[in-house]
């Protein structure tokens, strides 16, 4: 996968150059990217002055940041506890059927990835459905789809 | 010099030592597993918990990681209280479902009387008891050339993205480090390998034993102003040459006292 140096260039120049911006700095390439590009971890590394393996810690710690590129939407089945009650299986199942994609994959095309999450913290309603940032709460089945598809 | 009682003795310590260091100096048997002279403390394997108190807190009491408690005046300690037992036998219980193959670990918990692990044993697991001597020493020696990926259960020590570890040397401080050697390497054919990597070994130019790595040798070298004459002979060779020119310097004062 190609990426754009100028544009990894382009986010260190606006972050501060020390170690305490190196989440700052990957949060920026996530959402750049949508993942972290080795050549960009690299490159923070040796500007920021934070050992590769740090870097990779902190890329491989946080659910937030990807190692592989992520698609368009991506789509976030909450299974806490609260929404597991709701059915939160129910409503995967749609998806999974929906976008023949299993939690972890993104699709060919790179329009979808479906990921599971815990607890968002959005307990009163769920089951709830996360599209990029669109929190939808109480979601039927019949509707999981629809909402995955307008956003 | 403070005063502390440990186990009803009072000895002498250095005021802001670690409590472990001193009950380790007076011969006491508190295990401990991710303490290192040479790197800072930093209280994750939490087997050398310790009981302590002090005249004026009238009774109240409160177990703390001795390797992390430094040495105040007055300070009353207890090593092997029937509380601590009790705690060290639940951490060793399950290091050892996470280390069932561990030869330390089934000896350390053997004498707690675990025999055998009463949660479910990760039979296929490593050793690594995730107490970070390797990533901590590593970093001392200002190298961090590895780290913790992943969290939770699927957590590893492990070079970045999986791959050989750009910023190693092959000073093997990690592999001796590890309390319960989990770390592979092989020195073969003046051949080091580590972490997947390989190193070109030096030896000495004297009897042919491995001394360190050349790029072990040129860290030295170049960061810490070590002389290079220093990688040419082995410690043995480095003895022997010492000996000889002190045998030579005793015969030749003997000489002159004739
Ligand atoms: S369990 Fe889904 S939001 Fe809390
Ligand atoms: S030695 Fe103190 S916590 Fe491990």
């Amino acid at each position: 996968m190609n990426i754009d140096m100028n544009k990894v260039t382009e986010i260190l120049e606006r972050n501060p150059k020390e170690p305490g911006a190196i989440i700052a700095v990957l949060q920026d390439f996530q959402r750049e990217f949508r993942y972290l590009p080795v050549p960009a971890m690299v490159k923070a590394s040796e500007l920021l002055h934070v050992p590769l393996s740090k870097v990779y810690s902190i890329a491989t710690f946080y659910n937030a940041f990807s190692l592989t590129p992520r698609g368009e939407k991506v789509i976030r089945i909450c299974k806490g506890t609260a929404c597991h009650i709701k059915g939160a299986d129910k409503i995967l199942e749609q998806i999974e059927a929906g976008l023949k994609l299993k939690p972890g994959e993104t699709s060919a095309d790179m329009k979808y990835t479906v990921e599971v999450v815990n607890c968002v913290g959005a307990c009163a309603m769920a089951p709830v459905l996360i599209v990029n940032d669109k929190y939808h709460g109480k979601v039927r089945c019949d509707q999981a789809m629809g909402k995955v598809k307008r956003g | 010099m403070a005063h502390i009682t440990i186990n009803g003795k009072v000895v002498k310590a250095h005021e802001g030592e670690m409590l472990l260091a001193v009950i380790k100096r007076l011969g006491i048997d508190v295990p401990a597993l991710c303490n290192h002279e040479a790197i800072e403390p930093t209280g994750n394997c939490r087997l050398c918990m310790v009981e302590i108190t002090r005249p004026e807190w009238e009774g109240w009491k409160k177990n703390v990681t001795s390797c992390l408690y430094p040495v105040e005046d007055g300070l009353i300690v207890n090593t092997h209280t029937p509380e601590l037992l009790e705690i060290r036998k639940t951490l060793l219980d399950l290091q050892l479902a996470r280390c069932p193959n561990s030869e330390l670990i089934q000896k350390m918990a053997e004498e707690y009387g675990v025999h055998e692990t009463s949660y479910i044993a990760n039979v296929e697991g490593d050793n690594c008891i995730m107490c970070y001597a390797c990533t901590r020493i590593c970093e001392v020696l200002g190298k961090s050339a590895i780290s913790a990926v992943m969290r939770g259960q699927k957590k590893v020590i492990a070079p970045p993205f999986g791959e050989e570890p750009v910023d190693c040397i092959g000073c093997l401080a990690c592999a001796q480090i590890c309390p319960t050697d989990v770390i592979p390497y092989e020195d073969k054919d003046g051949i080091r390998t580590i972490w997947k990597k390989k190193f070109e070994l030096v030896t000495c130019k004297n009897c042919g034993k491995t001394i360190v790595t050349r790029d072990f040798a040129d860290y030295l070298i170049e960061q810490r102003r070590i002389p290079h004459e220093y990688f040419e002979t082995c410690d043995d060779c480095k003895r022997l040459e010492l000996a000889k020119k002190m045998g030579g310097l005793i015969t030749k004062a003997a000489e002159v006292a004739v």
